[in-house]
C-alpha cells in the first residue's frame, strides 16, 4: 500500500510542524478513511479487504499519534533523526529535576479524601500552564533546527503530561469513580 | 402530474441482485429487528403489528417453546419455566449465574456442558444463555422470513459496548445457531448515533446515554460529515432497569411486606415492581397494594430507591468523558436510549450533569436496531443514499501477562479499530527457549484480575542469554472487533499466531465492573507492582547466579562461596516475606557480591570464544 510509504504529516497533506491546526487533522483523516475503511469495500475480494484493513489500521495509527500532544512532539523528532525513545543524562538538569520532584511531592502530600480538590485542581492548572508554555517552547526549537535543545524539552513535557494524568487519577479517586 | 413509472430494462434484475440484510436489537427486556428489504430501514412487525418482542421465552413439557407476549403470560403460572433476562447470563459462569436476583425462581444444571456454561432447568430440557437467546432470535428472523418470503443474507446484531470478549462470542454463538450469518456486532450506543444522526443532520459531539432493562452503556461520538467517530464508550454491563425493579421490592420488604409473601410470590412482585415503575414516569405519587400488604409511593422516595443506580451512571459519563478528553461545554447533544431513560428521575440527574435537557424525541425503544439495520445494508454490500461511515473504538483494554504476573497493556480501551500495535519483549533465563504469551482483557495490573482470553506458546527461540532475545508481539484488531496475535523472535524470524477465541467459565465476577475497581485499586496495585517487580529482579539474578554456579563453581575460593550463597539464601527468605525496598535492598547486596564473580566468568568465556574463533578460521582455511 502506497499510503505506508509516507510520513504521517504527509500522509494528512499536513506541515511537518509541532504546531497543528487539529481541525484540519480530523477532517483530512475522515476524508481518508472514508476512502480506505474495510467498510467501504464490504463487496472487494479477501486480497482487498486485507490490503483495506492493513491501510485504514495505518490511518488509525497515524491520527492518533498527531493528535495526542506528547506522541506528536515524539514523532517530530523522530522524523528529524532524534531517538526519541531514548534518555541522555545530559537531557535532564538538576533544575528541572528539582522542580518535577517539588510537583510530585506536592501531589502526594495531598489528603486522600474530597478535601484536596481544590488543591488538587489549582494543581492541575500549574501542569496545564506549564505544558503550555514547553508546547511553545518545543515548537519554536523544532523551528530553529535546535533539535538537542528540543530533546530536552520533550523529556520535560514527558514529566508534565505524566503529572498531569496522575492529578487527574487523583481527583477520580477522590471522587470515588 | 402523475407520470406512469416505467422501469429501465434490468432494474428489475438490479432489484434482485439486492440482498436481505436485517439489523437486531437483543435486549435484556425486548428485542426487534428491522430490516431495508423495502428500501427503507424499518422495524418489521409481527402478525398483530407489535413491534417489540419481549425477551422472555417459555419451555413446556412437551419440548416446545414460546417466545415473547405469549411466554410472559406463563411467568405468572409457571415461572420455573420462564426465563426472562437471559441476557445477563450470557458470558457468564454458573457461579455468578447464581448470583443474580432475576433467575432465583429457576435451577441451574450444575452438571451441564463441559465449560461451566450456567444452564437452567427447564421442562423442555436444560437450556443455556445461548440456546435461549438463539430460540429469541428465531422468532425475530421468522418475521422478516415471512414479510419478504426469502433468506437473511446477513444480519447486524447490537451489543452493549461494554461486553466483554466472552460476551461478544456468545451472542454471535446464539445468532448461528439461529441459522443468522452475523456481519457484525456493533455497540448498541453506536448503533444509535447513527441512527440519530442520519435522520438529525446533526454535527459535533453527541454524548449516547443507553440505559435498558439490564445494561447501561454511554459514549462520546463527533459527528462530522458522515462519519461517525466514537471518541470513548464506557458503562456497566449489570446495571440496568430490572436492578430498579428489584429495588422496590426491597423498599417493599422493608416496608411491611412479609418475607414469607415475598419468597410465594417472588416473580409476582417483580412485575408488580416493574408496573410501578412504569406509573411513576406518568403520576407523582401512587397507592400500592400488593396480596395482603398495602402503602404508598411518591416520585421522591422513588427517586431515593434510584438513587445508587443513578449515581453509578453518572460516575460513568464522567469517566467517558475524561477519555474522550472533551469538556462538558463542548458537548452539543445528549441522547437518551433505552426503555429506562423514560423515567423523569433518570432525565432529571442526567439534565443535572450535562447541563442540558436531554434530547427524547427519538423513540429509545427501536433506535439502536434502526442504526443497526442500516449498518447491515452497508456491509451486506447494498447501495445505500448517505455516505456515511463508522468508526468505533475497542472497549477494553487488550494486554499479555509479562513477569511476576502483571499485565502490560498493549492496545489500550477505547482506541480506533481497525489497529495494529505491536511491542518487544525478552527472554528472562538464559537458554531459555520457549516462551508464553498470555493474552488479557481487563483494566487492572494483575492478571488474576484480568479476563484471560488465550495462551500459546513461541517455541524454537535461539538460546541466548537472558534479555538477549527480541520477541516481537503484535495484536491486531479488526473492523470486526476480532483480536488476533504473534509472537515472532526477530533474529530467526521463528512465529506463532493465534485468532483469540473465548476462554469460558474463568471465575469473572469482576467484569462489569473491572473499570471501576481499577481505579479504586490503583494506589494498591502500584504497591502490589512494585512489590511482584521486586521479586521477579530478585529472581531472576538468583537464577542467573545459580545457573553461574553449576558451571563456572571452581572460579569461587571456599569463603567467596560461602558470602555468596549467604546473601544469595537471604534474598531467597526476603522474597516471600519481604517488602519491595528490602527485597531491593537485598538484591543490589547480592548483586555486589556476585560482580566480581561475573566479572572472572566473562574473561574466562571470552577466552573460550576467542579459542574456539580460532579454530574456526583454521577449518574454514
Amino acid at each position: 500500500m502506497q499510503i505506508a510509504n509516507k510520513n504521517y504529516f504527509q500522509l494528512f497533506d499536513l506541515p511537518e510542524s509541532y504546531d497543528l491546526d487539529t481541525d484540519r487533522l480530523t477532517a483530512q483523516y475522515h476524508k481518508l478513511q472514508l476512502d480506505y475503511h474495510p467498510d467501504k469495500h464490504s463487496s472487494a475480494s479477501e486480497k482487498e479487504k486485507m490490503s483495506a484493513q492493513v491501510a485504514a489500521s495505518y490511518i488509525n495509527d497515524a491520527y492518533e499519534t498527531l493528535k495526542s500532544p506528547l506522541r506528536r512532539a515524539a514523532y517530530v523528532l523522530t522524523i528529524k533523526g532524534k531517538d526519541a525513545e531514548r534518555v541522555d543524562q545530559s537531557d535532564l538538569s538538576m533544575e528541572v529535576l528539582v522542580e518535577q520532584m517539588e510537583l510530585r511531592e506536592s501531589l502526594s502530600d495531598l489528603p486522600k479524601d474530597d478535601t484536596a480538590l481544590q488543591a488538587l485542581e489549582e494543581l492541575k492548572s500549574i501542569a496545564q500552564g506549564k505544558i503550555q508554555k514547553k508546547q511553545l517552547k518545543f515548537e519554536k526549537e523544532i523551528e530553529s533546527g535546535d533539535l538537542s535543545v528540543a530533546k530536552q524539552t520533550f523529556h520535560e513535557l514527558q514529566f508534565l503530561f505524566k503529572l498531569l494524568a496522575e492529578i487527574e487519577e487523583g481527583e477520580e479517586l477522590r471522587l470515588g469513580y | 402530474m402523475a407520470f406512469l413509472k416505467i422501469s429501465e430494462p434490468g432494474e428489475s434484475r438490479k432489484a434482485k441482485t439486492r440482498k436481505l440484510a436485517v439489523g437486531i436489537d437483543l435486549g435484556t427486556t425486548n428485542s426487534l429487528i428491522t430490516s431495508g428489504g423495502d428500501g427503507e430501514v424499518e422495524v418489521i412487525l409481527d402478525e398483530v403489528g407489535e413491534g417489540l418482542l419481549p425477551s422472555v421465552v417459555h419451555y413446556n413439557a412437551e419440548g416446545g417453546s414460546t417466545v415473547g407476549v405469549d411466554a410472559q403470560k406463563e411467568a405468572k403460572r409457571d415461572p420455573k419455566n420462564t426465563i426472562s433476562s437471559v441476557k445477563r447470563l450470557l458470558g457468564r459462569s454458573k457461579l455468578e449465574g447464581l448470583e443474580i436476583n432475576r433467575f432465583k425462581q429457576h435451577k441451574f444444571d450444575s452438571e451441564y456442558g463441559e465449560d461451566t456454561l450456567p444452564a437452567i432447568i427447564t421442562g423442555a430440557g436444560t437450556k443455556d444463555p445461548i440456546q435461549i437467546s438463539a430460540d429469541i432470535l428465531t422468532t425475530l428472523a421468522s418475521r422478516v422470513r415471512q414479510r419478504f418470503g426469502s433468506e437473511i443474507d446477513g444480519a447486524v446484531i447490537t451489543v452493549p459496548a461494554y461486553f466483554n470478549d466472552a460476551q461478544r462470542q456468545q451472542t454471535k454463538k446464539a445468532a448461528e445457531l439461529a441459522n443468522l450469518n452475523v456481519l457484525r456486532l456493533i455497540n448498541e450506543p453506536t448503533a444509535a448515533a447513527l441512527a440519530y444522526g442520519l435522520d438529525s443532520n446533526e454535527e459535533g459531539n453527541v454524548v449516547v446515554y443507553d440505559l435498558g432493562g439490564g445494561t447501561f452503556d454511554v459514549s462520546v461520538l463527533s459527528l462530522r460529515k458522515g462519519v461517525f467517530e466514537v471518541l470513548a464508550t464506557g458503562g456497566d454491563t449489570a446495571l440496568g432497569g430490572d436492578d430498579i425493579d428489584h429495588a422496590i421490592c426491597e423498599w417493599i420488604t422493608e416496608n411491611g411486606l412479609t418475607e414469607e409473601t415475598l419468597n410465594a410470590n417472588y416473580s409476582e412482585l417483580i412485575l408488580y415492581a416493574n408496573s410501578i415503575k412504569h406509573q411513576l414516569s406518568e403520576e407523582d405519587c401512587i397507592d400500592l397494594v400488593f396480596k395482603n400488604w398495602s402503602g404508598t409511593l411518591d416520585r421522591g422516595e422513588f427517586a431515593k430507591i434510584c438513587e445508587p443506580f443513578i449515581r453509578k451512571t453518572i460516575n460513568a459519563c464522567r469517566r467517558v468523558l475524561r477519555d474522550s478528553k472533551i469538556a462538558l461545554q463542548d458537548i452539543h447533544s445528549v441522547v437518551m436510549v433505552g426503555g429506562s431513560t423514560r423515567s423523569p428521575v433518570i432525565r432529571e440527574a442526567v439534565e443535572k450533569y450535562f447541563g442540558r435537557p436531554p434530547l427524547t424525541s427519538i423513540d429509545p425503544d427501536t433506535v439502536v436496531a434502526v442504526g443497526a439495520g442500516i449498518q447491515a445494508e452497508v456491509l451486506v454490500g447494498n447501495n445505500t443514499t448517505e455516505n456515511f461511515l463508522l468508526l468505533d473504538v475497542n472497549p477494553l483494554s487488550l494486554g499479555i501477562e509479562t513477569m511476576g504476573e502483571l499485565v502490560e497493556k498493549i492496545i489500550p480501551r477505547n482506541t480506533t479499530i481497525p489497529v495494529s500495535r505491536a511491542q518487544d519483549f525478552t527472554t528472562f533465563k538464559d537458554g531459555q527457549t520457549v516462551m508464553s504469551i498470555h493474552v488479557l482483557q481487563g483494566e487492572r495490573e494483575l492478571v488474576s484480575d484480568c479476563r484471560s482470553l488465550a495462551k500459546f506458546n513461541l517455541k524454537g527461540i535461539p538460546q541466548m542469554v537472558a534479555g538477549a532475545a527480541k520477541i516481537r508481539v503484535s495484536f491486531q484488531i479488526d473492523a470486526d472487533g476480532l483480536l488476533s496475535v504473534s509472537a515472532e523472535e526477530l533474529s530467526t524470524q521463528q512465529k506463532a499466531e493465534i485468532q483469540v477465541k473465548p476462554s469460558f467459565g474463568l471465575s469473572a465476577n469482576f467484569i462489569e465492573d473491572i473499570l471501576e475497581s481499577s481505579h479504586e485499586n490503583a494506589e494498591s496495585d502500584m504497591e502490589t507492582r512494585s512489590l511482584r517487580e521486586s521479586q521477579v529482579e530478585a529472581k531472576q539474578l538468583i537464577d542467573s547466579i545459580d545457573f553461574a554456579l553449576k558451571s563456572d563453581r571452581e572460579l569461587l575460593n571456599e569463603e567467596e562461596k560461602l558470602t555468596l550463597d549467604h546473601a544469595k539464601d537471604r534474598l531467597i527468605e526476603l522474597i516471600d516475606s519481604g517488602t519491595s525496598a528490602k527485597i531491593r535492598e537485598a538484591t543490589e547486596e547480592l548483586n555486589r557480591i556476585s560482580s566480581e564473580f561475573a566479572a572472572r566468568r566473562m574473561d574466562l568465556h571470552i577466552g573460550q570464544a576467542l579459542k574456539g574463533e580460532i579454530i574456526d578460521n583454521i577449518d574454514n582455511s
